[in-house]
């Protein structure tokens, strides 16, 4: 086969590769887009802070630090992972408290709100 | 945990700084998640964490300047990867071919891929530099388009405060799919321009022995 021809089916290839490549994250974007419109809450993520959650999951701050037995603060900015460190807990178990002082309060204060999502990534 | 975890906690708890200096080496070239770190930003700016007006100038400044360090290192470091280039095979040539793709749609290519199609932006740095594409007008562009990037991602940030994981897992997506339709164009048009003198050398063919 002269080089042509190989320029040709290498482009033709790579041409596929793309394609592909680009329906995958296309559909993968319509997923989360779907996710979205279905789920209005956040997974909470290590990288958060009490008032993030707070702010995105409707929940007043002092319900969390009351949950996790903490002092509260103002501009409270540390994440949950440093949280966790500095009372000697995991992350994992910080958020489930998390989760379950949200699912208590709703169940005080119903908002007709889905519950939480898994701790998961979503899909 | 991942380093999105580790970068957007270290942003929660020292602000600015650190949002600066991961713009910075994001933009010089090291892939890191500065998209999701600007929808986080415009949250803490939601939340009361942060200033709008500070958000906006530490990583519009961030941003630029990084792109200069790629742009510098594509002009100044690539002075022994050109003459070797220049040496090979057809060399000469496809270094004036970039030089000219890149003054020709030098302008277009640094605005939009600062705020449009993100995963090139280092790329166009780098080639920017080395095709000696004129520094005023990089950085011109540079900052209209990191400007416009960091207003757009921040003010989404802000708007959908309380789905910030949720937007920017959407925005991440999306970004590819754009430069994959770009990439598939332009690789579907050089396809078509192999097909093309195929068929017409069959036709040829066709024609003189018809005429033999």
């Amino acid at each position: 086969m002269n080089r042509m021809g190989w320029q040709k089916w290498i482009a033709l290839v790579l041409f596929a590769l793309v394609v592909v490549a680009t329906g995958v994250f296309a559909v993968r974007t319509v997923r989360r887009a779907m996710y979205w419109r279905l789920h209005h809450d956040e997974v909470i993520r290590p990288w958060m802070s009490i008032p993030y959650v707070a702010h995105s999951y409707r929940v007043p701050p002092h319900i969390f630090y009351q949950a996790l037995g903490i002092p509260p603060q103002l501009h409270d900015r540390r994440p949950l992972k440093q949280i966790a460190r500095e009372h000697n807990r995991s992350v994992d178990e910080v958020i489930t408290v998390l989760h379950e002082a949200i699912a208590r309060e709703r169940a005080t204060h119903p908002t007709g709100a889905p519950p939480p999502p898994d701790q998961g990534r979503s899909p | 945990m991942s380093i999105t975890d580790h970068l957007l906690g270290a942003l929660s708890q020292y602000g600015l700084p650190v949002l600066f200096g991961v713009i910075v080496i994001a933009a010089a070239g090291i892939p890191l998640p500065i998209s999701m770190m600007l929808v986080a930003a415009g949250s803490f700016v939601e939340l009361g964490e942060m200033k709008l007006w500070q958000v906006i100038v530490v990583a519009s400044a961030g941003a630029v300047l990084g792109d200069q360090i790629g742009y510098a290192l594509g002009r100044w470091g690539s002075h022994h990867v050109v003459p070797r280039i220049k040496r090979s095979k057809n060399g000469e040539g496809k270094i004036a071919q970039a030089e000219a793709f890149t003054k020709r749609w030098g302008a277009a290519g640094v605005f939009f891929s600062r705020w449009l199609i993100t995963p090139l932006g280092p790329w166009l740095n780098l080639t920017s530099g080395m095709a000696e594409y004129p520094w005023m007008r990089f950085f011109v562009w540079d900052v209209l388009g990191e400007v416009l990037w960091v207003v757009l991602y921040v003010m989404l940030g802000k708007l959908f405060s309380d789905r910030v994981q949720a937007l920017v897992e959407i925005l991440g997506n999306l970004a590819w799919v754009v430069v994959g339709l770009i990439v598939a164009a332009i690789l579907g048009w050089k396809v078509l321009k192999y097909m093309r003198p195929t068929a017409t050398m069959k036709e040829e063919k066709d024609t003189s022995r018809a005429l033999a």
